[in-house]
């Protein structure tokens, strides 16, 4: 068309080259058999890649992680997700896969126990040390916790706080986290004075430095008890079961206790 | 090849359309005001409104059938549209867009016929340009170039020249007339200036409110309009409801007196009846003025008053007489300075005898 | 620093703005010039992806594109893997997503065409689609090139839809938004702010390059 200009065509040009340019990635970014894809709840972000080195060193398998909210995750085991094992915070989930068959029923193992700790940065003035009643303080305007309705440790910050008979007192100044690390998060950035979060995070490199922390006891909430499974649409099960058996390994239970989670009563039920 | 058209359309609960003229070869005004459905005539004739019934041909060419569901596209129609604003196509030049209904001929075809018509309008020094850059005639000799350049076989203009000076208008209309001479189409002109009409039509098609009104020669539909929307249109300033009083026979004349006053006026003779209820139209041009009574003239209606107002508009100075009635009159701007005309003088009218046109109905 | 991220997400959004402008020329054309009386509810389908939180909308789209909806199942048939959780589920799920910012700026240019500019082609012989080809659509470039920008940006920025459809998995549907959250979940601050940053001048000289070959840009004063 002699209409379009010599600047119109270039336009067109660079909208068409960076399709073509487009070609479809390869499908399998890694290769059959010793590789496994990973789906884990977010609350595992600090600890699981180191985890998953070890075992990628020890066993020559390589291992791609995805993290979202367990929540997520299931909707997507459910519709079809290429996962071969999921990581998550809840145990329910990875029973409810079970029972609609997108799971195998064999392979549930409760991997760690999740524990929450009251955290709070370096120079925010609040005692930790005093434990959940400092809580009351009028110093404490804004407390963050994950959200109770999803996040299986908000759940539990919620149980801790009637435990000690605070809930009342301070639910006021509660802000939601949309998951354990978007909490932490608050805390972190100054929007909260103090969180409940969980142990794992404030071990974390990121915020062990940044914070101080003091541990709630298992006591005062319902253990959080978390899960993994393998998916039955894995076509790498064997592998999956390795994985699931370095867990059992000394040194894995080891590197989780270190990480801040309490090492599983049972190994399975 | 006649034009020839009779067609119907209900555009709202208010108006409806219904209209039956011919138009041979050459130009024909389409002549009526703003909302009389001019514009709805040439939009059914060039087939972008579908009436609801009727029929339109061109010579043998039937263009529009309704019983036959005959309606041939716009794009097959080969009739030439002058839109009212024209419709240049702003991102081409002047070339491409007279070349625009040629794509499918041969590209030293279409460069011929784009330097004919460009030659018989006078712009082949305008071709290259963009039709933001050239002047308001160039771009309406463009848009008649680009409609002509087909050969269509009916050429319609929508109040095409109503924003240029008149000495532009009148040598853009002599360049169509000089293409349509070569070329023998009917072309029809839209307006609501009668004076457009006395300079650019040989014929005169006059609607009112979707209907036709009069067809006929210029001469013969406005000069002595026989209906008040026309005498309105034809620009007769005065019109006024009279009874008949007394009539001459051997005379040729009458006399009426105006409504609702003691004036008298002499009027060329009608059959109406002594009493009967008249109209007279006058034109403001056709009155003259003077600030002493006049003595020794001819004419018979001689009439006394004061001048109530007088402003200029243009070239000419109107004045507001009461006289029995109120009268408007036209001059010029000298006459009124060489008669020291102030308001409140006392002056006197003269109409002739002629100068009064007895007009029939409308309200 | 994530490349293999920002590639993806590049070619996503380039893929996806292509798609949809062969998709929108003739969809707003369509919705501008019909007609129908029923043309309202076509925009309001089209539109409606922008009031849906994208997290809903990802959500209703993996249960029509996953393993278990009879589209998942077709195309897993068809060609052998499935169409959640892969680079053409995104592009899919993106279309739909950013198909208004597309059609709406679009349909725009188009509507601000003279009409009686269109009417002088037809009357000059011009078919439809001549018409459209010479007249709409050079007169309307510059709502062409807005949709295609704006179809580009925003499927760059998409999260909650990419996030739902594609599951996260690294070098196949993570794109850079997810993968800066990801950061940011993992508290690496300095790296999510660096792919950020890169993200975000990227983004800058996509559209500076666009606006740039505009012939007429935001000003007032038309060019001499």
């Amino acid at each position: 068309m002699e209409t379009l200009t010599t600047r119109g065509r270039l336009g067109a040009a660079l909208v068409i080259g960076l399709a073509v340019a487009s070609a479809r990635p390869a499908l399998n970014a890694q290769s059959p058999a010793r590789a496994l894809s990973v789906a884990a709840a977010s609350d595992l972000q600090t600890t699981l890649p180191g985890l998953v080195a070890r075992f990628e060193r020890s066993a020559g398998v390589k291992v791609a992680v995805s993290f979202a909210s367990s929540g997520a995750l299931f909707a997507q085991i459910q519709n079809g997700a290429p996962f071969d094992v999921f990581f998550s915070a809840d145990i329910d989930y990875p029973k409810r896969l079970i029972a609609s068959g997108h799971a195998e029923s064999g392979s549930l193992y409760e991997y760690a126990t999740g524990r929450i700790v009251l955290w709070t940065r370096q120079n925010s003035g609040v005692d930790v040390t005093r434990g959940l009643t400092v809580l009351r303080d009028s110093r404490v305007r804004r407390i963050a916790i994950a959200n109770p309705q999803t996040a299986p440790y908000g759940r539990a910050a919620v149980a801790a706080l009637r435990h000690d008979k605070l809930y009342d007192a301070v639910q006021g100044k509660l802000v939601l986290g949309e998951n354990i690390s978007q909490a932490a998060q608050l805390v972190d950035s100054g929007n909260a004075d103090a969180g409940i979060i969980a142990m794992s995070l404030a071990l974390g490199p990121a915020m062990r430095a940044r914070g101080r922390f003091k541990e709630i006891p298992a006591s005062a909430h319902p253990p959080i008890e978390q899960g993994v499974v393998i998916t039955s649409a894995s076509r790498a099960k064997g592998t999956a079961r390795q994985l699931l058996d370095y867990l059992k390994r000394p040194e894995a239970i080891e590197l989780l206790q270190h990480s801040g989670f309490a090492s599983p009563a049972v190994p399975a039920r | 090849m006649t034009l020839s058209i009779d067609i119907r359309k209900r555009l709202s609960s208010q108006f409806a359309l219904d209209v039956a003229f011919t138009a041979v070869p050459g130009v024909t005004n389409l002549f009526g005001a703003s909302g009389s459905g001019k514009t709805t005539v040439l939009r059914c004739l060039a087939g972008l409104l579908r009436p609801d019934a009727g029929h339109v041909s061109i010579g043998d060419r039937l263009l529009f059938d309704s019983t036959a569901s005959v309606d041939i596209p716009v794009q097959q129609r080969n009739v030439g549209y002058v839109f009212q604003q024209l419709a240049l196509f702003p991102h081409l030049s002047i070339e491409q867009n007279i070349a625009y209904a040629l794509h499918r001929r041969p590209r030293d075809e279409q460069r011929q016929r784009v330097n004919d018509i460009a030659g018989s309008f006078h712009i082949q020094h305008l071709l290259d340009r963009m039709p933001g850059q050239v002047s308001g005639g160039e771009r309406q000799r463009a848009a008649l170039a680009r409609a002509l350049v087909s050969d269509p076989s009916l050429l319609l203009l929508d109040e095409p020249l109503s924003a240029l000076d008149h000495a532009i208008q009148a040598r853009i209309m002599e360049d169509l007339r000089a293409w349509n001479e070569a070329h023998r189409i009917p072309v029809l002109y839209v307006t609501h200036s009668h004076r457009e009409v006395f300079g650019l039509g040989e014929r005169v098609v006059v609607l009112e409110r979707g209907r036709v009104l009069a067809t006929g020669s210029p001469h013969e539909v406005l000069d002595h309009p026989s209906h008040v929307v026309l005498a309105n249109l034809a620009g007769f300033e005065n019109v006024f409801d009279a009874t008949v009083t007394d009539r001459h026979e051997q005379a040729g004349t009458m006399q009426c007196r105006l409504d609702d006053s003691n004036t008298d006026l002499e009027v060329p003779l009608t059959d109406a009846s002594v009493g009967a209820a008249v109209r007279l139209a006058i034109r403001a041009g056709d009155i003259l003025i003077a600030n002493q009574e006049p003595r020794g003239l001819s004419a018979r209606n001689v009439l006394h008053g004061r001048l109530a107002d007088l402003t200029r508009q243009g070239p000419t100075v109107v004045a507001k007489v009461d006289a029995g009635v109120r009268l408007m009159v036209h001059l010029t701007p000298r006459g009124a300075e060489s008669l020291g005309l102030r308001r409140g003088n006392h002056v006197w009218l003269i109409i002739k005898t002629y100068s009064c046109r007895i007009v029939v109905g409308g309200s | 620093m994530d490349w293999q991220a920002i590639w993806l997400t590049v070619r996503l959004a380039a893929v996806v703005s292509a798609i949809l402008l062969v998709i929108s020329l003739p969809l707003a054309h369509w919705l501008t010039f019909s007609r129908r009386r029923w043309t309202f509810l076509i925009e309001s389908l089209v539109s409606l992806p922008l009031v849906l939180p994208p997290t809903v909308l990802g959500f209703y789209l993996l249960m029509s594109m996953g393993a278990r909806s009879p589209i998942g199942r077709a195309w897993e048939s068809w060609t052998g893997h499935s169409l959640a959780f892969t680079f053409e589920g995104l592009v899919v799920a993106s279309i739909l997503y950013s198909m208004p910012f597309a059609v709406q700026p679009i349909a725009a240019a188009f509507a601000q065409v003279d009409p009686a500019l269109r009417e002088a082609s037809a009357t000059l012989g011009a078919s439809g689609v001549r018409t459209f080809l010479r007249i709409t659509l050079p007169l309307s470039i510059e709502g062409v090139i807005a949709g295609v920008v704006l179809s580009f940006a925003h499927t760059v920025g998409e999260f909650g839809v990419v996030l739902m459809v594609g599951g996260n998995l690294p070098g196949i549907t993570r794109t850079v938004s997810i993968a800066i959250y990801d950061q940011v979940q993992a508290l690496q601050y300095r790296e999510a702010t660096l792919t950020a940053f890169v993200m975000l001048v990227f983004a800058f000289v996509v559209l500076a390059a666009v606006y740039g070959l505009r012939r007429r840009p935001w000003s007032a004063t038309p060019l001499a």
